[in-house]
């Protein structure tokens, strides 16, 4: 991987970059930097911050037509900031010090014509850097056209106590004398800051700056330290190069937004108190919007630049030799979309993030355990629970169903309805698709898993006669659209609604629609939705800003149990009106956090009773769903596999049935356990007649504590602990 | 102590501590587990596969 493949979508990302009002400054001040010390009254730091970017800071905060407040974002809301008025602050309650370098003496010597504030501002830095320096002007003092300035004898201040710094011998003024090239010829180089339209000569050892290379006065000065730059280059190598003007404007349109900021008046700047206020105004511009908008990057604390960073740094890192730094975060995106969504230049984290697993899964550093569970679901969704079959007695169809594989496990019988629905509008015309979109294989950035899917559903789609795809799950449309774009598709909620089909009585009077992550970019899904809602009289209001993930995305539930309930709790806190969701996953998530909810096909084709299935329910559901809809749409018989423990009755508590829905083990994981144990004997066991057995699963190893249930059969068993862990144990030394 | 009660169902003695090698993420090392002395069985309890284990394996997973 190369750096650009993860900068491409952090590039255009300006966070941490000047703010509008540096950009519009041509002294480039972090004007940002410099606020933040005024307002904390760190006047000493402030005004070095000040002398360093602007050279002379009494005649710049003078004399700057500060073309900062044009850009300033704080003037809508109460007025730009009084820069110039907080520079001048600063001059007045910092303990003014200037520095030099502590650099060697140079014996070159160069010459300065012109000793107004550009002319002083170039010879300032060489003098500093130990080049002997000599000033020439034809006025009798420093100054130039600021001689007639009546607050010269302010700048004449700030002159001195910068030029203090200069080490004797290192910068001579020769007043009252007009240059002639002759005095000029034992310089090794000349700066000219002779004034608009002043004396000056060409060659190579001869530079100008100022007004009379067609600055202004301001640019003059702020360009002082670039000309000796550019000097010092040229008595190094011999090699002239211009001198660029900072392109310091290019970026004066970067605003950020500052929803909830409220108006403030100016203040005054003349006290320490009210210049401090002042710059309190200052709203810091920097755009953090993608974290603003994300609880993931919030807990990380890392911005997108690093991040991009880091994410390459990781895709070259071969651990345990080098380790890497960003995988809990790479594994705890949703994948939502929502940091894209807000960016106002279109950055996209989640992307990167998708990219960085796509790499640690190819090259085998990324932890299996975090989506081992998933892709075992996948592979049972698209294996013994998957059909795709025409209409009976028909070899293709105008329309196939593809529910997913989530709403047959959750709620089976909606997708049995719909699937009926479907039939009676179509005139029959509809097939089935009972699968998987793929979406576990990419979130878990395994690519050749995902392609393989989407090759098969490629060549079920085509056997159908190239269907158009009715979805209900939104994660299946985007997966479709990106990686199946030659399939046409419509949701199942705009055929229910363009069908008219007549509602039950309404679960709400008033709710709120949650959008799922993968509806952000289908404006035609979540209005359908809304139609449907409208069709049975609720009063829909709508949720705030850009929807958020229910924590279910990404499948970030292993790696970062702790976010994935953040995100649930924050989805279903956005809005006290009870909320109609059309994804079942978010149904489930919020059905578990408490929050009242119902999926809009309940409320088409009645509430689903009854608790949230759990891990093997929902395969069972799934695999129930398919021959109940075989034998009633094909009479075709389906005989679901059997495993020898399915027999075993397991007694579990419910406070072990939420762990292990929590932590993703199955029932039929604690079966396996035990029926494997017992057929081989291989156990533990204790004096009070528990035993304890472990199986090593794919990435994960299930221990089980059990015992005979009192009074029941030979089949039956007492679950007293369930846990597993991801580490293997080669063996023990046997003496 | 609780995890030294377990004995080895097969072979009917109880377990002993010994060193054992745990791998993960491309990682070995070895800690003191009760182990079956005949047939090596290895005893892993709640507690040290929910507090040290996992701890560890979050570690290495983060690195």
């Amino acid at each position: 991987m190369q750096l650009t493949d993860f900068t491409q979508f952090t590039g255009s990302c300006f966070n941490g970059e000047p703010a509008s009002c540096a950009c519009a400054c041509p002294f480039a001040l972090d004007v940002r930097g410099f606020a933040e010390k005024c307002e904390k009254g760190r006047w000493n730091a402030a005004w070095k911050a000040l002398k360093t970017a602007v050279v002379f800071p009494a005649v710049v905060a003078a004399l700057c037509p500060a073309p900062c407040r044009e850009h300033c974002q704080r003037a809508p809301l109460g007025g730009a900031i009084d820069v110039p008025g907080l520079e001048k602050a600063a001059i007045r309650f910092a303990r003014k010090k200037a520095e030099g370098y502590n650099v060697p003496p140079h014996t070159q010597t160069v010459a300065v014509v012109g000793a107004g504030a550009c002319g002083l501002s170039a010879a300032l830095n060489l003098a500093l850097k130990k080049y002997v320096v000599t000033v020439f002007d034809k006025l009798p003092g420093w100054g130039g056209s600021l001689r007639d300035d009546p607050r010269f004898p302010e700048f004449e201040e700030d002159f001195k106590l910068q030029f203090s710094a200069v080490k004797e011998g290192f910068c001579n003024f020769i007043f009252d004398k007009a240059v002639t090239e002759a005095d000029l010829a034992s310089f090794d180089a000349v700066y000219f800051a002779t004034g608009e339209g002043g004396f000056r000569l060409e060659g190579d050892k001869y530079f100008a700056g100022g007004p009379c290379a067609g600055w202004t006065m301001m640019e003059g000065i702020a360009m002082g330290p670039e000309a000796s730059k550019v000097m010092e280059a040229y008595l190094m190598t011999g090699r002239p190069e211009p001198i660029l003007p900072h392109e310091h404007a290019a970026h004066c349109d970067r605003y950020v937004s500052h929803d909830g900021a409220e108006s403030a008046p100016p203040c005054e700047t003349e006290t320490e108190e009210g210049a401090q206020a002042e710059a309190a105004r200052c709203l810091k511009c920097d755009c953090t919007e993608c974290i603003d908008h994300c609880i993931m990057l919030q807990h990380f604390r890392k911005k997108p630049h690093g991040l991009a960073r880091e994410a390459y740094a990781d895709s070259a890192a071969a651990p345990p030799i080098a380790t890497q730094s960003l995988v809990r975060q790479t594994y705890s995106c949703t994948n939502c979309g929502r940091c894209n969504a807000v960016c106002p230049t279109n950055a996209n984290l989640g992307a990167m993030f998708m990219l960085s697993r796509t790499d640690r899964f190819r090259r085998n550093t990324g932890p299996r355990a975090f989506h081992d569970f998933w892709l075992r679901e996948m592979d049972f969704s698209t294996g013994e629970a998957s059909v795709f079959l025409a209409p009976k007695g028909k070899e293709t169809c105008s329309y196939v169903f593809f529910p997913g594989c989530r709403l047959g496990m959750s709620a089976p019988r909606l997708v049995k309805e719909a699937y009926r629905f479907l039939q009676d509008t179509t005139g029959g015309d509809t097939g089935l698709m009972l699968g998987c979109c793929g979406v576990p294989a990419l979130w878990a950035g395994d690519l050749d898993r995902l392609n393989a899917n989407i090759a098969k559903l490629r060549e079920g789609w085509e056997k159908l006669g190239r269907p158009t795809v009715v979805f209900a799950c939104a994660t299946c449309e985007r997966t479709f659209r990106q990686y199946l774009p030659e399939i046409p598709l419509v949701s199942l909620y705009r055929k229910m609604a363009e069908a008219g089909l007549q509602p039950a009585k309404p679960s709400y009077d008033k709710a709120a629609v949650f959008d799922p992550c993968a509806a952000r970019e289908d404006s035609e899904l979540r209005s359908s939705v809304r139609d449907l809602a409208k069709l049975e009289g609720t009063e829909l209001t709508e949720l705030p800003g850009e929807s958020r993930c229910c924590g279910f995305g990404g499948h970030i539930k292993v790696p970062n149990p702790e976010l994935f309930r953040r995100f649930g709790e924050e989805a279903a806190a956005e809005a006290e009106e009870p909320y109609l969701v059309y994804c079942i996953n978010c149904r489930e998530v919020f059905k578990t956090r408490g929050k009242e909810c119902r999926h809009i096909l309940e409320e088409y084709f009645g509430p689903e009773t009854g608790g949230i299935p759990s891990i093997l329910e929902k395969r069972q559901n799934a695999l129930t769903l398919k021959k109940e809809l075989m034998k009633e749409g094909w009479d075709l018989d389906f005989t679901p596999s059997a495993n020898p423990w399915d027999a075993l009755e397991l007694d579990i508590s419910a406070e072990l049935r939420q762990k292990m829905e929590e932590t993703l083990v199955s029932i039929s994981d604690l079966q396996e356990t035990i029926w494997n144990a017992e057929t081989a004997g291989d156990k533990l066991q204790r004096q009070d007649g528990w035993f304890l057995a472990s199986l090593v699963k794919s990435v994960i190893t299930y221990w089980v504590q059990y015992r005979p249930a009192e009074g029941g059969s030979e089949n039956a068993f007492e679950v007293g602990a369930v846990y597993s862990h991801r580490m293997k144990w080669r063996g023990a030394e046997i003496q | 102590m609780d995890e030294m009660n377990w004995k080895c169902f097969k072979c009917g003695v109880p377990l002993t501590k010994k060193a054992v090698v745990f791998e993960y993420m491309n990682r070995s090392f070895s800690h003191e587990v009760p182990v079956c002395p005949q047939c090596g069985k290895v005893f892993i309890s709640e507690e040290l596969a929910e507090g040290r284990m996992a701890e560890v394996e979050a570690a290495l997973e983060d690195k």
